[in-house]
């Protein structure tokens, strides 16, 4: 963990026998840990405190994860979450990450995998909190839109508020960090979502003309957010001349 | 079943199309029949007409009946004879009535033999799918003590923890093996049950006998989660079940209270019977993690797991084998709770055995808990 103080992972999981192993596994690795065993619960720990990160069991009795993972979203809360499901279906997989999840893993699943999603998630976000802690790097202009990574809230050029998700924000993060030069899809892949959790980089594709909608006046001619055929994308902060 | 399907399809697909026919063959009857009637009214017009053209051409009365034996002749107008017109107004209407009459009667058998075979597609789609979501639901719950096994397996070969803390993680595993051995279990106990695959017999039992041998099985249990079970039962009451379904339902019924007193970290369980118009009605009241009231029938129901419920160990089973098991006794079986955090009840009703007609039983009499 790269921060000084150990990170604070809230471990949602109904089942005793999976929580404890779980808490004890992230306790070993240095994590601080607590644990709800229903969503209700879930939801009413995350309204008093803040956590580096929510493993979440999808089937939990009553309110399921994938509401609460709404419901956080809902509120504002952008803490990242990793999905846990004994439903590994890709359909399935992408629902929890539109619910606004970070990260999906199918149960039977392996302890080190585990591990290493829980500290990729978390270092996705350590690097997206420290590129955007300055007042500079909080906020980045272009083409009359002013967006603020921290508020995750953009103000268009019609003059519009727009409130970005995670991904949006940390894809516009990625390129903005390297205006003028192009980053592949699989770049994009790698830093917004850890290696294997889309099938494709489609998905990558399908961001990049939601920003252009948000931020482009001629979605259909860019001149932000370009296309490099066959290999990724290029932000250009002044636009295209 | 595949060729059977195709079948059942083919047999639909013809039924349609012999409505269409049958349809098509009464518009195309119809049809004919106002042609013809359309006809003979024409000829019986040409007839009148030629008739009144002799007349006018001074030929008699008489001749011209005796050439046109349809037409009358009265006062120097020739028209078409009544019978005549009757008698096409009335094969006009037996046809349109016969057509009616063999139509209806067609298109209803039809309409009957079409909906007897959606009929068992329709069933046979559903039991597909009921299989399909049940074995969805099987893979479901027995991956969660899987993950659980998993788990602590890796934790043991990663780790390489102390003796104490690897005790901890062996008996995790132990109990998850456990949890899956009574899976395996109530999942073909309950696929027997939902075939009716299973030999009723139904002879009087003494209740208090049942409850006493369930409960030496789970004394230990319940000591070391401090749970403290009483149990008032007359041995004098009995009740007409299956032997092996008693125990299975008391069983099942203080397993599951067992469970929802450890949710609330130990408790109390109470066990009480009494005899109420040819019925013996069996009280569990326990002061575990209880269920919103509303959800009383819920739990009855396969795979059903309630917020706060004492359903974190169980298959999700129990409860409705038991159920099951209730009905084949003839019996009733019905939850309550106050809501979540205020104890449940479970209330078991069988039809009472004439103790005259009982032999005597071998009963474990209860030991006093603590």
């Amino acid at each position: 963990v790269s921060t000084a103080a150990p990170a604070r992972v809230l471990v949602v999981e109904d089942d005793p026998h999976l929580a404890a192993g779980v808490t004890e596994n992230l306790r070993a690795e240095g994590y601080e840990v607590s644990t709800a065993a229903d969503g209700e619960q879930a939801l009413a720990w995350l309204a008093a405190h803040s956590c580096a990160l929510v493993v979440l069991d999808v089937m939990l009795p009553g309110v399921d994860g994938f509401a609460v993972c709404r419901t956080l979203r809902g509120r504002g809360d952008s803490t990242p979450v990793l999905f846990l499901t004994a439903r590994g279906d890709p359909a399935d997989r992408v629902h929890g990450l539109e619910a606004g999840g970070d990260d999906y893993l199918a149960k039977p699943f392996h302890l080190q995998e585990f591990l290493l999603r829980v500290r990729a998630i978390l270092r996705r976000w350590d690097w997206y909190r420290s590129a955007s802690a300055t007042a500079a790097t909080a906020v980045l202009s272009f083409g009359g839109n002013e967006v603020d990574f921290r508020a995750f809230r953009a103000r268009t050029w019609s003059g519009e508020t727009q409130e970005l998700t995670e991904k949006e924000a940390m894809i516009l993060k990625v390129l903005a960090e390297h205006s003028g030069e192009i980053v592949s899809r699989e770049d994009l892949l790698e830093r917004v979502w850890g290696y294997d959790v889309f099938p494709s980089t489609r998905t990558v594709d399908n961001f990049i003309l939601r920003l252009r909608k948000r931020f482009e006046r001629d979605p259909a001619n860019p001149r932000h957010f370009l296309t490099v055929w066959g290999v990724g994308y290029r932000f250009l902060r002044e636009g295209e001349p | 079943m595949k060729a059977a399907r195709v079948f059942q399809l083919t047999a639909l697909a013809l039924l349609v199309v012999s409505v269409v026919q049958v349809g098509w063959w009464l518009l195309d009857q119809r049809a004919y029949t106002v042609e013809k009637v359309r006809l003979a009214r024409e000829a019986y017009a040409q007839q009148t007409a030629a008739a009144q053209a002799l007349l006018d051409s001074g030929a008699s009365s008489a001749r011209v009946q005796q050439l046109l034996p349809g037409i009358v002749v009265s006062s120097g107008r020739a028209t078409l004879a009544p019978e005549l017109e009757r008698s096409l107004t009335t094969e006009e209407h037996r046809r349109y009535n016969q057509y009616a009459w063999e139509g209806s009667f067609f298109l209803l058998a039809l309409a009957a033999c079409i909906a007897v075979i959606a009929r068992a597609l329709r069933e046979e789609a559903r039991v597909h799918e009921e299989q399909d979501s049940f074995l969805a639901l099987v893979a479901h719950q027995f991956k969660t003590p899987l993950a659980s096994l998993q788990l602590s397996l890796e934790t043991l070969a990663l780790r390489a923890p102390a003796p104490q803390a690897a005790r901890t993680l062996i008996d995790r595993m132990l109990a998850d093996l456990a949890r899956m051995e009574l899976m395996v279990t109530q999942i073909l106990e309950s696929a027997r049950l939902e075939r009716g695959r299973v030999e009723f017999k139904s002879e009087p039992l003494q209740l208090a006998g049942a409850v006493a041998r369930v409960l030496a099985q789970l004394e230990d249990r319940a000591r070391q989660e401090h749970i403290a079970i009483s149990s008032d039962i007359d041995p004098r009451l009995h009740v007409l079940s299956d032997p092996l379904a008693l125990d299975v339902v008391v069983r099942n019924v203080l397993e599951n209270a067992l469970t929802a007193v450890q949710g609330a970290g130990g408790g109390t369980i109470a066990l009480s019977a009494r005899a109420r118009d040819g019925e013996v009605e069996l009280s569990v009241r326990d002061s575990g993690v209880g269920f919103a009231p509303t959800d009383g029938a819920r739990l009855f129901e396969k795979f059903t797991r309630l917020p706060g419920a004492g359903g974190r160990y169980g298959t999700g089973l129990g409860l409705f084998i038991v159920r099951r098991l209730m009905e084949l006794a003839q019996g009733r079986v019905s939850a309550h709770s106050d809501g979540v955090g205020r104890g449940a009840s479970l209330r078991l009703t069988w039809q009472a055995a004439a103790v005259a007609a009982v032999a005597p039983q071998p009963a474990i009499a209860p030991e006093p808990r603590p």
